[in-house]
């Protein structure tokens, strides 16, 4: 086991907030960079307010929509209206070798520490500003939250139902999507400076890098008019697909036939019941237009089993089909336990809890969150005193100024 | 920024856009398929409807930036060839499932061999070991087993996934991240590496703060439609408006800039604009602390102004007026946004059909090495001439047994 981390050595000043650019600069910081993650009590970062809290009771330390995001992270509260809270904030500019930030755009030069300033403090800094519509046109003050970007990029209109308004996406589905884009970007810009002393500016729009998720679609719609909408778990290509319900209070096993092979491997599985001896049914497009009545088939088959019957006995035959699963149940999900994916680590309040880990592994390198999300304002005095080297006089007077909230 | 480096990418749908990104910050890529072509090409949509190779949209949309050779790795010549590409490459992607390349010979070890500093990529369902490694997976049933589905969709319907295939995506932006942290940790220790990309885990990644919920605080989030869960409190977020949908919540801004809206339309009195401070109004109802107004009359308020309006009208008017609403946008509406345009987001592409049509941009404007697309994706071996026998010097005749076309 190599006990070299990816980011040794690599300093990251953090004005993030919410969710996707935290997860961002979380990639530097579970993999080995020092990653200050600035905050205010004035008010404290949104995700900090909103639950899972710790046992359901509410409190700023307590929350996992923000502990989840934010893990081997240091806490500096510095309040960056107050002048003394600006020049730490400029210390740390000068400290970092990346400094990203997510305010609304604009905030950053109004606090006098915009990329012109940050650059004279560090000619070679890699300063990366997102937001959800970019730095420059006429939408980039656009202040909205993940779902909006959602709506807008054509995400809400792909999920749910045909016949319902719709559901749309999980909450902030892009702030799930940009961070691996972002990341990526900038684990290549720091390369770039290792190699060549250069830092620079990076303007990334949480809405544009999403749309790449959307690409042959958007290509497909100018090139031949065609758009796509919500067609709840069906698929234009295959049939049957669906969440079929299984016996116990709310449960679902997906069912994905994409061949003719897999729905012959599905009738077996079943028992070859007469209803499915069809001949409608051996071709993709009888099944297409046969779907509700194949569903109904499908449905009874499996209401008298659990979930993960359904799954074991169709997996036994070669047809993808897979549990819908809960928080609980990720859980108990041997395969997760198996690549030691949620990882319990130590919180200075509210104790032992469990992190979500990574989702690549590194051979030869246990990676995973390295220590537990920070307290707002816990490492006030590790970050002044040992990151940026200030005196015991200087810090007083930082703390006096009440700059520290 | 990437140009020192080469990429193999010997993947398919469940990889390409991981090269692609490398591609696209710098790399030098060059994507390896088969003789009767990566998998993705015979997935659509397809140009003028006609399921062939150089019409796959799916192919198209992830594979620029790539140079494209054809080789036949079950033949001896086909893998001699790739692992001398893999002598000058730096990082080989590929996603055919776990063992399957070790089943050819052509597994990490035989990689680390040709280029002990080589960084390995696997990209599969559930991961290259474990109880479900050989599960069988699709789009659908990685959203069920990674989670999202469980809180996706109308309660009194099942579960459901977005219609357009995602989990291949998520996994594939992962691998990016994934590659360039091996490379990080390469840099330092000069030891190739192998990882390990589980795509059932990128979708977990995707339910945000449900991903932990019951683990945390007893309890598991469950689908409700729309609706967001905020604590103890639900807000709606779908919208119906006079040409379809809009997102809103009622934040403090939203609110100080739009309760004059609803005054004008006649919907509220005059005394709504000073009754309230709504700069702060989401805040106290968040917390359930005293609010003028009820949220579920402020609710009402903000349903029968958007019925009023259109969604175009009503995202310019609050871009105005700092009022936060989100059209549901369809592909059309979205390619009329004119923020997209005006930051020169779309790119004009060649298709194989010989049309120009727009499509999605650079991933981001950096100020010092701006990032462009070089090349669309290639044809079926159309640089098996370049990188076969001019680069690695191959004859014709040995080319041509390691499975490529050479016109």
């Amino acid at each position: 086991m190599t006990t070299t981390l990816p980011f040794d050595g690599i300093k990251v000043a953090d004005f993030a907030w919410i969710w996707a650019a935290p997860t961002t600069s979380k990639y530097f910081a579970d993999h080995g960079a020092t990653v200050v993650r600035v905050e205010t009590e004035s008010p404290p970062d949104l995700v900090r307010t909103v639950g899972p809290f710790k046992d359901g009771e509410p409190g700023t330390n307590r929350s996992h929509s923000f502990g989840d995001f934010n893990t081997s992270k240091y806490s500096l509260s510095l309040d960056l209206k107050n002048p003394q809270g600006a020049n730490v904030a400029r210390r740390l500019i000068g400290w970092a070798d990346i400094v990203i930030e997510s305010f609304a755009t604009g905030k950053m030069d109004d606090l006098g520490i915009g990329y012109e300033t940050v650059k004279k403090l560090n000619p070679s800094v890699i300063m990366v500003s997102t937001s959800l519509m970019g730095q420059t046109g006429l939408a980039s003050t656009y202040a909205g939250f993940g779902f909006h970007a959602g709506a807008i990029a054509g995400f809400y209109e792909i999920t749910g139902w045909p016949d319902l308004p719709p559901d749309g996406p999980f909450t902030a589905y892009t702030d799930g999507v940009a961070p691996r884009f972002l990341a990526a970007i900038m684990m290549a810009a720091l390369d770039h400076r290792r190699r060549t002393g250069e830092g620079q500016f990076i303007d990334a729009s949480q809405l544009e890098m999403s749309l790449q998720m959307l690409a042959p679609q958007i290509i497909d719609y100018n090139a031949s008019g065609r758009m796509v909408s919500r067609i709840g778990n069906r698929s234009r290509i295959a049939a049957p697909q669906g969440a079929y319900q299984c016996s116990g209070e709310d449960q679902w096993c997906a069912i994905a036939v994409e061949t003719d092979e897999d729905w012959a491997n599905l009738r077996s599985a079943m028992g070859k019941p007469t209803w499915a001896n069809d001949d409608r049914f051996s071709t993709t497009e009888g099944r297409l237009s046969s779907h509700d009545e194949i569903d109904k088939g499908i449905s009874q088959w499996t209401a008298d089993k659990s979930p993960q019957d359904v799954m074991e006995i169709l997996q036994v035959a070669g047809v993808p089909a897979g549990v819908v699963q809960r928080s609980s149940d990720l859980m108990r999900d041997p395969q997760l336990k198996h690549r030691k994916f949620f990882r319990e680590l130590e919180h200075s309040e509210v104790g032992n809890v469990p992190y979500t880990g990574h989702q690549f592994r590194i051979k030869g390198y246990d990676n995973g969150p390295r220590f537990a999300a920070p307290m707002l304002g816990e490492h006030n005095d590790f970050v002044l005193r040992d990151l940026l080297g200030m005196t015991d006089d200087e810090i007083t007077e930082i703390a006096i100024s009440g700059a520290l909230v | 920024m990437l140009s020192p480096y080469t990429v193999l990418d010997l993947s398919d749908d469940r990889g390409e856009m991981a090269s692609m990104i490398l591609g696209d910050l710098g790399a030098n890529v060059v994507k390896v398929e088969p003789p009767y072509g990566s998998s993705s090409r015979r997935m659509g949509p397809f140009l003028e409807d006609a399921p062939e190779p150089e019409n796959s949209l799916q192919f198209f949309a992830f594979n620029r930036n790539k140079r494209g050779v054809t080789l036949d790795v079950t033949t001896k010549a086909g893998r001699a060839a790739l692992l001398r590409l893999a002598e000058k490459a730096d990082f080989v992607i590929e996603s055919a499932g776990p063992g399957e390349m070790a089943k050819l010979g052509l597994g990490f070890d035989a990689f680390e061999k040709a280029n002990p500093s080589i960084i390995y990529v696997a990209i599969s369902a559930f991961g290259q070991d474990g109880p479900h490694a050989d599960y069988v997976a699709s789009d659908l049933t990685l959203a069920a087993m990674g989670g999202p589905m469980s809180v996706q969709g109308n309660p009194e319907r099942a579960p459901v996934r977005l219609s357009v295939p995602q989990a291949w995506l998520h996994a594939s932006s992962e691998a990016a991240v994934a590659a360039l942290t091996a490379h990080a940790l390469m840099i330092q220790t000069g030891q190739g590496q192998f990882v390990d990309v589980s795509a059932q885990t990128s979708m977990i990644a995707t339910m945000l703060h449900a991903r932990l919920a019951h683990a945390i605080q007893g309890s598991d989030m469950e689908r409700a439609g729309s609706v967001l869960q905020a604590g103890a409190i639900e807000l709606p977020l779908v919208h119906e408006c006079a040409d379809g949908y809009v997102v809103l919540i009622p934040t403090g801004a939203t609110m100080t800039g739009m309760v004059p809206w609803m005054v004008e339309d006649g919907i509220v009195p005059e005394e709504w604009i000073e009754g309230e401070d709504w700069a702060t109004y989401d805040r106290r109802f968040l917390q359930q602390q005293p609010v003028v107004y009820a949220l579920e009359d402020v609710f009402d308020a903000i349903r029968r102004c958007v019925l009023l309006h259109t969604k175009a009208d009503m995202l310019d008017r609050g871009l105005r007026d700092n009022v936060t609403i989100a059209p549901i946008n369809t592909v059309e509406d979205l390619t009329k946004f004119h923020q997209l345009e005006e930051r020169g987001y779309w790119l004009m592409a060649p298709l194989p059909d010989g049309t120009d049509t727009a499509v999605a941009g650079i991933l981001a404007q950096l100020s010092e090495t701006p990032l462009d697309v070089k090349r669309w994706a290639p044809k079926l071996g159309q640089h098996n001439h370049e990188i076969l026998i001019e680069m690695l010097g191959m004859s014709e005749a040995q080319a041509i047994e390691g499975g490529a076309t050479i016109p």
